[in-house]
C-alpha cells in the first residue's frame, strides 16, 4: 500500500503538526514510508527554526528525522510557498514543488491519501 | 475484474464473501465530540458501511477523537452522545474501536490498567474501546482497501 499524507497544519499552536508527523513516523516503523505533501500552513513546519516554543517539541527535529526513516518523497504546494512568500531554496528540506492544479493527478498514484 | 468474475462464475456472486463490491476499512476518527457534526459523520458512515456488508477492520480514535473513547461525559438529555452510540455499533457488530494510547493519557482517558500503573484516581476509557499504539494504524492501513479519516 503506498500512502500520501497531506499535512496542513502549522507547526505550533496546536498539537497537529506534531501527532501527524507521529503518524508519518510510525507508518514508516512499518516500513510503509508515506510520501508527505505539505500545503497551507503546513509549508511553515519545513521553515528552519532553531527553536520552539517552550510547550511544544522541536517541529524541525522531527522533520530532519524523515530522512532517517527513509521518508523522502516529500511535496510542496507551490501556491502555499506563494501565500507565505517563501522559495523551496528556504527550506529545511530537499523538496519537490508542485502546482495546485496537479495535486489531484499526485493524489491518484498512492493507495491511500490521509489527510490531517 | 470485478465484471469478469460477476459473468463467468455465479459462485462468486452468489457467496457474501467475495462479493466484489464488498470492501475491507479503516476509519480514521480525528475529531472530538466538539466537532459535533464531523463525528456524528464519521459514525453514520461507519454504521452504514456496515449495514451494507463492507468489513471494518478497525475504528481508530487520534487526536481530538480520544474524547470520543471518555465513558465519564455527559450530554444534555436533547443531544446525541456519540460515545454510546460507537459502543452500541460495537457490541452489534463485533467492530473493533482503537484509541491511540499516547493521545488518551494526555486527555485523561485510561483505562484500570494505565491507572494503577501511573497511580492516578481512576480510569474513564468507555467499555468496548481499547488503548493502542499507533502502530495499530499502520498495520490496519497495510490491510484495507480503504482508508477514510474524519476531521479537520
Amino acid at each position: 500500500m503506498s500512502c500520501l499524507m497531506t499535512l496542513s497544519h502549522a507547526p505550533y499552536g496546536s498539537q497537529c503538526a506534531k501527532e501527524s508527523l507521529d503518524a508519518a513516523l510510525i507508518l514508516a516503523a512499518f516500513e510503509q514510508q508515506p510520501a508527505i505533501l505539505f500545503v497551507d500552513e503546513g509549508v511553515l513546519q519545513l521553515l528552519p527554526t532553531s527553536q520552539s516554543p517552550a510547550s511544544h517539541k522541536h517541529i524541525g527535529k522531527i522533520i530532519s528525522a524523515l530522512e532517517i526513516y527513509d521518508i523522502n518523497d516529500l511535496w510542496v504546494e507551490q501556491e502555499s510557498l506563494d501565500r507565505f512568500g517563501l522559495v523551496a531554496d528556504e527550506l529545511s528540506q530537499t523538496v519537490n514543488v508542485i502546482a495546485r492544479s496537479k495535486v489531484a493527478r499526485l493524489c491518484a498514484q498512492y493507495d491511500q491519501h490521509l489527510v490531517f | 475484474m470485478a465484471g469478469f468474475l460477476y459473468m463467468s462464475d455465479l459462485n462468486a456472486v452468489i457467496s457474501p464473501s467475495i462479493i466484489p463490491t464488498s470492501l475491507t476499512y479503516v476509519i480514521v476518527v480525528r475529531c472530538g465530540p466538539d466537532q459535533q457534526s464531523q463525528a456524528l459523520s464519521a459514525f453514520r458512515f461507519t454504521e452504514e458501511l456496515l449495514l451494507q456488508g463492507h468489513q471494518v477492520l478497525r475504528v481508530f480514535f487520534y487526536q481530538q477523537g480520544v474524547h470520543l473513547a471518555s465513558g465519564l461525559r455527559v450530554m444534555p438529555q436533547d443531544e446525541l452522545n456519540l460515545t454510546t452510540l460507537w459502543q452500541q455499533l460495537s457490541l452489534d457488530y463485533g467492530l473493533e474501536l482503537a484509541v491511540c494510547i499516547a493521545a488518551a493519557l494526555q486527555s485523561g482517558i485510561v483505562d484500570q490498567q494505565e491507572s494503577s500503573r501511573y497511580e492516578l484516581a481512576g480510569a474513564s476509557l468507555a467499555s468496548q474501546f481499547t488503548l493502542v499504539g499507533l502502530g495499530q494504524l499502520a498495520a490496519a492501513s497495510a490491510e484495507c482497501n480503504r482508508l477514510v479519516s474524519f476531521g479537520g
